[in-house]
């Protein structure tokens, strides 16, 4: 039975549901046995998609043993992790068919009131036993309170039957406050492994089987061509775009499963036999330089199609923009002017009476290195400003009404005008003097956008 | 009473002395009548616009809930299905297409709709509180005590921000589907939409989220505002609902069919239109202008009276006939009456009441008509310009409009179409002529274009060419020729030969748009050339300018600068070659003069210079101590209207913070 206290066959089942991970499971066996002295906290560290959760759960599951599980990112406030801590350890105690924990119902406040409750809990059980509490994604937990990790790194010391694992991605060195605490690291996939994994499930490539083209192909030889193409057609997609920008398990598969189908229309098509690869790859080779794919976007655009047909998709945008009515094109723009250009050149660029253009400072350019104000976030600027812009840029007259205000008021309610101050949003609308800035959706092409829309020459009247 | 801080209203009597006048007098008395039709005449208007907007809202609704059903129906996937609506910037089409899906989602019992607004919440906990609470419609075994915790059936212990509890609630009520839709993404704060997203997606394992944002501007903005986290786990499609464009030109077609009572008049409705366009895309207000306008109408104006069909002669006071009377349109209408010698017919309209109110009736009716027709002819405009392919198609209300002020009649505009269609080929102009009668124009223009049709059809049917006839007004048809004779270039213009058939169809064309031309000479008349127009046709702006459009800090501005416009005091009455520039006086209000000493300083304003300045016009009547008082008080109500505030620049200043007119 060696040192690790599962059997060997069971050890070699999780071995073959996460493959690559044997180092892991292996040093997690000894971590987590149930009869060797055990370390009282345990760190489980890697970057994401390297299987840390699952592997740890997956070993605990076949091991036997009580645990709980709790996932932090679920929790709102460290208050609420301890209450689905006490929760999960209850049910998990119910599960292992304890008594006494029938209804178990109270309040947990603090980490005191926790240990108290774990103390209740736990204490009574028969020596020997241990019980596993696992703390998954501990790191990403909201208003997490300073001492939660090292308090629960030491919750061995008040109940001896406990021990727990904390995953996280990246320890720091100085985490828990507390010497000797075993790190177990769960190193990124290499190419191999990666692939090794992907091509455990290979996609189809024909929609149908049989194929209308040929109703000869059966399954059979459908799964073999499959297996044989797509972990080609992964190394490939690995070399091109994965290695550099998908570089995990997940968001790799996402880009392989995101192309395949594109990949594989030529054959589907009849264009290519199912092996041939290499001219396949040559033919496709538009697919591996768009990196459009790694974006990612909440409508799915579903395949990539060979041929981008960008400019179907372009009016097909078209179609959808609401347009803002006209004088908030005009408010914007102004409220643009008035971030960006500084104020003291406001009678340079807006006086009816001074020529434009003209008023551009000639001569050399000044020494003085400065950074492009469009580059720079958007200044702040008085309501008053932003009407008077509005007057000396509008090309007809404007009968100021309540429409104006209702107008920065829908602007606001928007986000693309905001009220810079105290605490951004807030502060009294009312107040003299109140500053506003342009929206962080307002950017410059934005602007050029809707200039372009009323006609108006916003470059002109752009500070240098 | 300023210390207590509220006290009950105890008037000393209980009605005045003297009595108020109940009774209606002179025009007013058909006030009752007058209510009754508006009430009618609106409903019916009303009801109108909502079956059209409604028309509007129903694909996109359609769409939506089909995409909910094919969610509940597909396989689970780790993404949580979104559903993003683009609505434009109207805030009110949103919240009509989500009661509408609402009350779909009442029908389904395994759906439940949670309808979130940036005002729900401004932290995390705040928001999955409101939407657990909202979810599970607050069931009477949910107990929850003071510091914030719910009892679940389970007898677990649950904070009320916990998701469980709404887990929970799923399982137990075999719920399939909960829709959360955020009325106002954009208004939300980006990280706390985010987090949102993140968490809700963690228990969509648990519980069936569907997400449904309405957007305001564009999906990239929403999509550059979200955390890539949060964008990965969503999966969703984008819908789109009708423009704000659009839905006015619905609007405008419910308010302008045959069965309409009173019609708006040009000036007032380009008034509506243009503010639809240039300030608000807001469907609500427009219909808001719409019921404004009749409630003008038939309140303040007695003869609206004549509009109700079913009004009696017995229940018209006689001073509204006098009123009738009085009218321009009816004066010219007695002249040209005159003219064409009918001058009994005259002195009976004049003296007999009963006649002139059958005339009403019968030439209001008749004006109603032909204002219809207009609307008809302009749809038949509009059918032209569809099919020919030079020309511009203009929106409908901006041909209205055009219709309505006497431009389209012999407009550049027209007579272009007309001679495009001479030029068109035989395929396009049965296109047109299908058209036409598919409007089922009522007259006889109708028959006549049907019989232009039948033989062009005829023609078409003897000619053995599949190439569609040529128009001999065609400049295709004829070649430039230039012939060198002495030196001198000659420019000749060669008709290509025409068939017999090309001939016979410019003749059939021809035909054609003669009838087009006398049709639009009849139809695309002059409103105010209708007798009586001034009871159908309403054309009043200043009244839905002054309750739609105030301008709150001009008036304010000009009450303190002149307050001789509010007050009409003697003393301060500009003179006559000064215009309306009023002057300083010390009989003004103390306010006004200040502010008036405001206007000329500039945005750093010394205390003690603006004192010297006010105690200098105020003159040497008042003491000293009154004048300080004055001072003081003017300045912190101008502080209270927001123009000046104090300054940590220099502590004996104030800043200017409004600049008129603005």
């Amino acid at each position: 039975m060696g040192l690790s206290m599962l059997p060997d066959e069971l050890l070699l089942t999780l071995a073959e549901q996460w493959p690559c991970r044997d180092a892991q499971l292996k040093q997690l066996s000894v971590l987590l046995s149930p009869s060797l002295p055990t370390p009282s906290t345990i760190i489980v560290h890697g970057s994401r998609a390297t299987g840390k959760s699952s592997v740890v759960r997956g070993y605990l599951e076949a091991s036997k043993r009580t645990f709980a599980f709790i996932r932090c990112r679920e929790c709102i406030t460290g208050r609420h992790l301890l209450e689905r801590t006490v929760a999960a350890v209850v049910r998990a105690l119910q599960d292992d068919g304890a008594t006494g924990t029938k209804a178990y119902n109270t309040r947990c406040e603090n980490l005191s009131a926790l240990v108290q409750h774990l103390q209740k809990l736990l204490l009574g059980k028969e020596e020997g036993k241990k019980f596993v509490l696992v703390f998954d994604g501990i790191d990403k937990l909201r208003d997490a309170p300073p001492t939660l990790l090292p308090a629960l790194a030491r919750l061995r010391e008040y109940i001896p039957t406990l021990q727990t694992v904390l995953i996280l991605r990246h320890p720091t060195p100085r985490l828990l406050h507390h010497p000797g605490i075993p790190h177990l690291h769960f190193t990124p996939y290499t190419r191999q492994q990666t692939l090794h994994i992907l091509s455990r499930n290979s996609p189809a490539i024909f929609p149908t089987i049989p194929p209308p083209r040929d109703p000869s192909y059966d399954a059979e030889l459908h799964e073999e061509d499959k297996s044989w193409l797509w972990p080609r057609f992964c190394a490939a997609v690995w070399d091109s775009l994965g290695a550099a920008a998908a570089r995990d398990l997940v968001s790799f598969r996402e880009a392989c499963l995101k192309l395949w189908p594109a990949f594989v229309a030529p054959v589907v098509a009849g264009e290519f036999g199912t092996r041939d690869f290499s001219r396949l790859l040559v033919s496709q080779r538009r697919l591996f330089q768009d990196e459009g794919v790694l974006l990612h976007s909440i409508l799915d655009a579903g395949a990539v199609t060979t041929t981008t047909n960008g400019v179907a998709a372009a009016v097909e945008r078209k179609a959808t923009t609401h347009e803002l009515p006209y004088y908030a094109k005009w408010l914007l723009l102004a409220a643009y002017l008035a971030s960006y250009n500084p104020a003291k050149l406001d009678a340079t660029y807006f006086m009816k009476t001074s020529e434009r253009g003209k008023k551009r400072r000639a001569g050399r350019p000044s020494q003085k290195r400065t950074i492009s104000r469009r580059l720079l976030a958007p200044a702040a600027f008085p309501l008053d400003r932003l009407f008077s812009i509005l007057h000396a840029i509008l090309p007809h007259d404007l009968r100021t009404s309540v429409d104006v205000y209702t107008l920065v008021a829908t602007l606001t309610s928007l986000r693309l005008l905001v009220r810079s101050g105290i605490g951004g949003s807030g502060g009294d609308v009312l107040e003299p003097g109140g500053k506003w800035r342009v929206g962080a959706a307002v950017t410059w092409e934005f602007v050029l956008g809707l200039a372009r829309g009323v006609k108006f020459e916003v470059v002109d009247y752009m500070a240098e | 009473m300023e210390y207590e801080t509220c006290y009950v209203f105890e008037p000393e009597q209980q009605r005045p002395a003297k009595r108020r006048k109940i009774d209606f007098q002179g025009l007013q008395a058909s006030w009752p009548i007058r209510q009754v039709a508006y009430e009618k005449a609106w409903t019916a208007q009303l009801r109108g616009i909502d079956k059209k907007l409604a028309a509007i809202n129903a694909k996109p609704i359609a769409e939506i809930s089909a995409f909910l059903d094919d969610v509940l129906h597909s396989a689970q996937q780790g993404r949580v299905p979104t559903a993003i609506i683009s609505t434009g910037p109207d805030a009110a089409s949103q919240s009509s297409i989500f009661n509408a899906l609402s009350s779909l989602e009442g029908s389904k019992s395994k759906r439940t709709l949670v309808q979130l607004s940036a005002s729900t919440g401004t932290n995390l906990k705040a928001l999955l509180k409101s939407i657990i609470q909202k979810a599970t419609t607050r069931a009477e075994d949910h107990d929850e005590d003071d510091e914030g915790h719910m009892t679940t059936k389970g007898g677990s212990t649950l904070l009320n921000y916990d998701l469980e509890i709404l887990a929970d609630y799923v399982h137990d009520h075999g719920l399939r589907q909960v829709v959360l839709a955020f009325q106002d993404t954009e208004a939300f704060d980006s990280t706390l939409l985010s987090e949102l997203i993140e968490v809700l997606s963690f228990w969509h394992d648990r519980i069936p989220f569907v997400f449904l944002f309405r957007i305001a501007t564009s999906l990239e903005s929403l999509q550059s505002r979200l955390s890539k986290d949060a964008v990965k786990c969503m999966q969703g499609r984008l819908f789109d609902v009708a423009t704000s464009a659009e839905a006015v030109e619905h609007i405008l077609e419910a308010i302008t069919d045959s069965e309409t009572l009173l019609w708006i008049g040009p000036g007032l409705l380009s008034t509506i239109v243009e503010r639809q366009n240039d300030y608000i895309h807001n469907t609500d207000t427009l219909v808001d202008a719409l019921q404004y306008a009749l409630m003008s109408n038939y309140y303040a104006n007695a003869l609206s009276i004549f509009l109700d069909p079913y009004v009696q002669y017995k229940d018209v006071p006689s001073d509204h006939f006098e009123a009738v009377r009085h009218l321009d349109s009816f004066r010219t209408f007695c002249e040209q009456l005159l003219e064409k010698k009918q001058a009994l017919r005259l002195k009976d309209l004049l003296e007999e009441d009963e006649i002139l109110f059958g005339t009403v009736r019968s030439m209001v009716e008749q004006g109603r008509k032909a204002l219809a027709d207009l609307v008809v002819a302009v749809d038949v405009v509009r059918e032209l310009q569809k099919h020919l392919p030079q020309q511009q198609r203009a929106p409908k209300s901006k041909l209205y409009i055009q219709a309505l002020s006497h431009k389209l009649q012999d407009s550049s505009q027209v007579r272009s179409m007309l001679l495009s269609v001479r030029k068109a080929p035989s395929s396009t102009v049965m296109h047109i002529m299908d058209a036409i009668l598919a409007l089922k124009i009522p007259g006889d223009i109708h028959d006549r274009c049907a019989e232009v049709q039948k033989s062009l059809t005829e023609l078409l049917g003897s000619s053995d060419t599949k190439q569609p006839l040529r128009s001999e007004d065609d400049v295709k048809n004829s070649t430039l020729r230039t012939t060198v004779v002495a030196q001198k270039v000659e420019l000749s213009r060669q008709k290509s030969s025409l068939s017999k058939q090309d001939e016979a169809y410019t003749a059939i064309l021809r035909r054609f748009t003669d009838l087009l031309e006398a049709y639009f000479r009849d139809t695309l008349i002059a409103p105010t050339d209708l007798v009586f127009h001034e009871i159908f046709l309403y054309d009043l702006k200043s009244p839905h300018r002054e309750a739609f459009t105030p301008r709150p800090r001009h008036a304010v501005e000009r009450a303190l600068a002149a307050p001789h416009d509010y007050l009409d005091c003697d003393c301060c009455k500009p003179e006559v070659g000064e215009g309306d520039e009023s002057t300083l006086a010390a009989c003004q209000p103390a306010t006004a003069v200040l502010y008036q000493l405001y206007l000329e300083s500039g945005s750093l304003i010394n205390a003690s210079d603006l004192w010297q300045a006010f105690r200098a016009v105020l003159g040497e009547e008042q003491d000293e101590g009154q004048k300080q008082a004055l001072f003081q008080r003017s300045l912190a109500e101008l502080d209270y209207l927001g123009m000046v505030k104090s300054t940590r620049k220099r502590v004996d200043h104030v800043a200017k913070v409004a600049w008129k007119g603005l």
